[in-house]
């Protein structure tokens, strides 16, 4: 649910900020394993055809209610986007009435320039993703691994920023856009105003944080007798373990840039520059409606196949959210 | 030229409010300073080398207005060596002018919509080019009641006005035939048009008659229907207007809404639209019928692909004393802080860009001529910026270019230079504009609306806001 | 001098090099203008000329705004909806899918797929979905059962529940992974101890499972509330505030007011009214992570 303010505004909200100690090798799942094999029914509940049958039952009914639910709306997109504005209309429930139209997905790619703005998307996303996981690998390891005398000061600092809803920000936010001190230039119209504010964000901070918190010290100790130094034991030490926080940090980074749609529709004034949540409503009014339907199932394919692709680290960041115990 | 109508609407929807103490907004006024540019009168100032950017270039996907566009572009540099023009594709938008203003994006000169000149112009957000304006040949022939809209109270000028329209019935010729009336003889009465969306609805399904009621549109079109039936928003001017919401022309406006919704259920299943939706949901043959500006034809054709033969356009039934029309339109501005030269370069584009097509025949020709080529719409009607005369003279230029159903416009072009034209409310209309879109969704959303109970609420939200200047 | 050298032999420079990004970055993005929101709302700018301060004017304008009630009643009343529609069920779904022995994977990536929809692809669909006449879709199937037509977002009284419905199909599924991950958690040996004291299915769920999840639960409730309290999306692109503005929420109010209006001081001032209240919805849920956390 806390995905909502992710979607909203930046992060800067206490969106799944559990303090999860996902320490390395085994996370979460936590030590008394020794009856978690087992869940709410027995084994000899199991063995009882009621219970079993009953269970059975209603995980069938589960499973349909998911695929309806969670499925239908994107195949009914999917299937209306290759159909004509009229049958759409007429009958929406119907399956291809006056025939197959797949034209409207070429028509939206081409002429509304859906592929523009795909990759105008696609920049700001990996933009953004740059720059989170710069901000939270240096930062995580400096906190976590180096400790300097005022780390504890940093990390309260950034920790505070997590009690401040995104919101509150909007408006000062965007006036440090137009004109950032100091250095006195705009970033209006450019992607770093997506990118960098993008950066500051305090749950990933931490959760690289805690990761490397975890990590065994006496790695980084032989390390450093071997006289690395500190940029040394970030790339060739600190990294490669902790390639699985980082792996649900960047896939979080990456769609949540692709969802954002309030602040860059703030920041990205200019249409050539806009990423595709800003350009559909805007587009809605100016294309065929068939042509708009194919738009917007193209412009969620990517993120569906990067989440096929990726079930796993997604299903194991979601989970991260209430993963307070243990 | 179709993202410049497509902001008109767009605009006509967005809301510029006057968000400031009007202390603080006239105090720091950047136009205050502007009458400096006296000093460098004459023809002076024009071997400086100046570089300005320009709004409304139509983007990649229109490539053959773009290269029109690009044309003009080469071709007025080449006529005034000394300037340089960058060409950006920048449309004025409520929400994000400031925003550009402030972030130094904003374009030299830029189209926006009467309805914000007001707020703009006291907002000291445009700069003063009185001055420079006073230079065109043709500066003292503005209609002045158009000129109004790009002036303050002293007179002074920040902007041209390039379009003016009035705000017609559009209609579906197919779906009036469709219900049995006659295409070629619409409404003529308020009862009429309740009538014939009456009939409409009954024959094609679809709603008979649509509202907009979103984005400040809800609004606008009230005051629409508030004018044609002899009301007004707002009565008095200068420093003592007060808020008429609750007058008889309104309060009739939403009882023919209502009966239209809830007696004759003749508008439809949608309520919630805007300028953009209603357009789009019109040419797909959705409506019978929606009041807009005169002007929609154009984004009608290059944003929803409408069908020509279906479109009629008709002027409002006026009933009443004092009943009129409500006029909008173009005007091009220039941004508060550009130097001098900036203004004289500037003002030099509005005259090349926009006026001169209006007033001279060759650049009339070319102009019809690159849209014709482009399959751009040419021939809507439009009300005059100059005067009656001129405008049958200019549009006689091009007579034989004109590419729309002019003759299905002709109910409108033949009746609009009769309607007296009654500007928009003067004070913080797009907040009077907002107030009633809630109104006007009521009626349409709620079947016990109470009309005047709802009026007099929103009389007392808006009349403390007029108060407050 | 010498206390330099050593700080930076001993690394101490590298190390701020290395934290430099992230110093940058927040001092920029988050710690300035959090400082700055404050000060703001106790100014009145109109971003071309210079602030002017106006003591407490923003504040008794917003709270004046007949809106203003308005949007924290709709807000109020979008989070009790979503509570209602997006607590039990997902809970439901986790108990059964936690009981599964095989196609976990399947249910999980079912249950979260809306959750990678970018939300302007979904609240864009489904507005469409809520097309009120005969033939919208979701009249259609309706229809079918002989129920409807139904005016869905277009009526004062079912655009908020039809709001909550998408944001609830949007959300849900994040939901039911957090549960999961709890359920998958408790141990066991209570429910072993429990049978050995003659539990049955539902006795075993409401002694064990449900307070063994608590923790979970209370705190995906505060989330939940934080999440809606901002919500923005949905109302802004679905039904922009209306019905007679019966979807006005806190953040589209803040949007208007900033991005429609141009009152950044009327805008930020209410930004701090609600930071105040979600800081401190926020600062109960993390003494309760902490104290769960600890357990």
């Amino acid at each position: 649910m806390s995905d909502t303010v992710k979607d909203d505004v930046r992060v800067t909200a206490p969106a799944p900020a559990a303090p999860a100690p996902a320490g390395p090798g085994r996370p979460r799942r936590p030590a008394a394993d020794a009856g978690a094999e087992r869940g709410i029914l027995s084994g000899f509940d199991w063995g009882r055809a009621g219970t079993r049958w009953g269970m059975r039952v209603a995980q069938g009914l589960v499973l349909v209610l998911l695929a309806v639910a969670s499925l239908g709306p994107l195949l009914w997109l999917a299937r209306a986007s290759v159909s004509t504005t009229q049958d759409t209309l007429r009958t929406p429930m119907a399956f291809w009435p006056s025939g197959l139209d797949w034209a409207n997905l070429s028509t939206a790619w081409n002429q509304a320039q859906i592929s523009h703005y795909f990759t105008n998307t696609v920049w700001v996303a990996l933009g953004s993703w740059c720059v989170q996981l710069l901000i939270a690998t240096t930062g995580g390891y400096v906190l976590a691994v180096l400790r300097p005398r005022y780390a504890p000061v940093v990390t309260a600092a950034v920790l505070a920023t997590l009690f401040i809803p995104g919101v509150v920000v909007l408006v000062p936010l965007f006036l440090t856009v137009l004109d950032l001190p100091v250095v006195n230039a705009s970033l209006l119209n450019t992607y770093w105003a997506v990118w960098l504010p993008a950066g500051a964000n305090a749950f990933n901070v931490l959760l690289v944080k805690r990761f490397m918190d975890g990590l065994p010290r006496d790695v980084y100790e032989a390390a450093r007798m071997d006289g690395a130094g500190p940029f040394r034991m970030l790339w060739s030490v600190a990294l490669p373990m902790s390639k699985p926080i980082l792996g649900v940090v960047s896939i979080f980074a990456f769609l949540n840039a692709w969802k954002d749609f309030l602040w860059p529709q703030i920041v990205l004034p200019e249409p050539t520059l806009q990423p595709l949540s800003v350009r559909l409503p805007l587009i809605r009014d100016t294309v065929e409606l068939d042509v708009f339907l194919a738009a917007l199932l193209i412009s969620m394919a990517l993120p569906i196949v990067i989440f096929l692709v990726f079930q796993r680290l997604f299903l194991r960041g979601a989970g991260l959210g209430g993963a307070v115990k243990g | 030229m179709s993202s410049t109508r497509r902001h008109l609407g767009v605009v006509a929807a967005a809301v510029m409010a006057l968000s400031l103490v009007a202390a603080c907004g006239s105090d720091d006024d950047p136009a205050a300073d502007g009458g400096n540019g006296q000093q460098d009168d004459g023809d002076g100032g024009g071997d400086e080398q100046v570089t300005i950017s320009v709004s409304n270039l139509p983007p990649a996907t229109e490539s053959a207005t773009r290269e029109a566009f690009l044309a003009r572009v080469e071709e007025f540099e080449a006529a005034n060596p000394n300037i340089t023009i960058e060409p950006s594709e920048y449309e004025w938008d409520v929400t994000t002018f400031a925003a550009q203003l402030a972030g130094g994006t904003l374009p030299t000169t830029f189209e926006f919509p009467f309805t914000d000149g007001q707020a703009m112009i006291e907002r000291g957000q445009l700069a003063d080019i009185t001055a420079e304006v006073q230079e065109l040949p043709y500066a003292d022939a503005f209609n002045p009641s158009v000129l109004e809209v790009a002036q303050d109270d002293s007179g002074a000028v920040f902007a041209v006005p390039t379009a003016a329209y009035g705000m017609g019935l559009h209609y579906n010729r197919a779906m009036f035939e469709q219900a049995g009336l006659d295409p070629d003889a619409p409404p003529t009465s308020w009862a009429e048009v309740r009538e014939y969306a009456d009939a409409i609805a009954e024959a094609t399904g679809q709603a008979g008659f649509s509202q907009m009621s979103q984005n400040n549109t809800g609004g606008w079109i009230l005051t629409t229907l508030t004018y044609a039936l002899g009301g007004r928003m707002e009565e008095g001017s200068g420093d003592d207007v007060t808020a008429t919401l609750d007058n008889d022309g309104t309060r009739q406006a939403l009882e023919l809404l209502r009966q239209m919704r809830w007696e004759d259920d003749a508008m439809g299943d949608n309520f919630l639209f805007d300028w953009g939706t209603i357009n789009q949901a019109f040419a797909a043959g959705q409506v019978g019928m929606y009041i807009g500006g005169s002007d929609v034809y154009n984004s009608l054709v290059t944003e929803n692909s409408i069908d020509p033969n279906a479109y009629g356009l008709t002027v409002l039934p006026l009933e009443g004393d004092d009943a009129g029309v409500l006029g909008g339109g173009t005007i091009v501005g220039v941004r508060p802080d550009a130097s001098e030269a900036e203004r004289d370069a500037a003002v030099k584009w509005i005259d090349f860009f926009y006026m001169s097509k209006l007033t001279q025949q060759d650049a009339a020709l070319a102009d019809a001529e690159a849209l014709v080529a482009t399959d751009a719409p040419l021939g809507t009607p439009a009300l005059p910026i100059f005067g009656a005369e001129q405008l049958a003279e200019s549009d006689a230029w091009v007579a034989d270019l004109v590419n729309v159903p002019l003759e299905q416009m002709m109910p409108f072009k033949e009746s609009i230079l009769d309607q007296p034209l009654v500007p928009e409310p003067p004070v913080r209309a797009q907040d009077l504009y907002a107030e009633l879109d809630a109104v006007v969704q009521a009626v349409l959303t709620d079947e016990n609306a109470d009309i005047d109970a709802l009026l007099e609420t929103a009389n007392g939200n808006v009349s403390s806001l007029v108060e407050a200047g | 001098m010498n206390a330099t050298i050593r700080w930076v032999r001993g690394g101490g420079l590298s190390t701020l090099l290395l934290l430099l990004p992230l110093l940058l970055v927040f001092s920029y993005f988050a710690w300035f203008p959090i400082g700055r929101a404050v000060v703001m709302s106790f100014q009145e700018t109109n971003l071309v000329t210079d602030p002017a301060w106006v003591g407490l004017d923003n504040f008794r304008r917003v709270l004046e705004d007949p809106l203003f009630w308005t949007s924290v009643r709709n807000t109020l009343y979008f989070t009790g909806l979503a509570l209602l529609f997006g607590y039990p069920v997902p809970l439901l779904l986790a108990v059964v899918m936690s009981e599964l022995r095989r196609g976990k994977g399947l249910y999980s990536a079912l249950a979260y797929l809306p959750v990678v929809v970018p939300p302007v692809v979904a609240v864009l669909l489904w507005r469409f979905f809520y097309d009120a006449s005969q033939t919208g879709v979701f009249n259609t199937i309706f229809g079918w059962i002989g129920l409807g037509p139904f005016a869905w977002i277009q009526d004062a009284s079912t655009a908020m529940p039809s709001l909550v419905l998408q944001a609830t199909w949007a959300n849900a599924g994040a939901t039911v992974l957090i549960y999961l991950a709890a359920l998958t958690g408790v141990r066991g040996d209570l429910y072993d101890a429990a049978e050995v004291d003659g539990a049955g299915l539902w006795r075993k769920i409401w002694h064990v499972t449900l307070p063994q999840l608590r923790g979970v639960l209370l705190i995906t409730l505060i989330l939940q509330v934080i999440a809606t309290f901002q919500v923005f999306t949905e109302p802004y692109l679905m039904t922009n505030g209306g019905p007679q503005n019966a979807t006005v929420t806190v953040l589209l109010q803040i949007y208007n007011y900033a991005f429609r209006f141009g009152d950044f001081g009327a805008a930020t001032a209410l930004s701090v009214l609600l930071a105040l209240f979600l800081a401190a919805m926020s600062a109960v849920y993390f003494r309760l992570t902490r104290s769960w956390s600890t357990t």
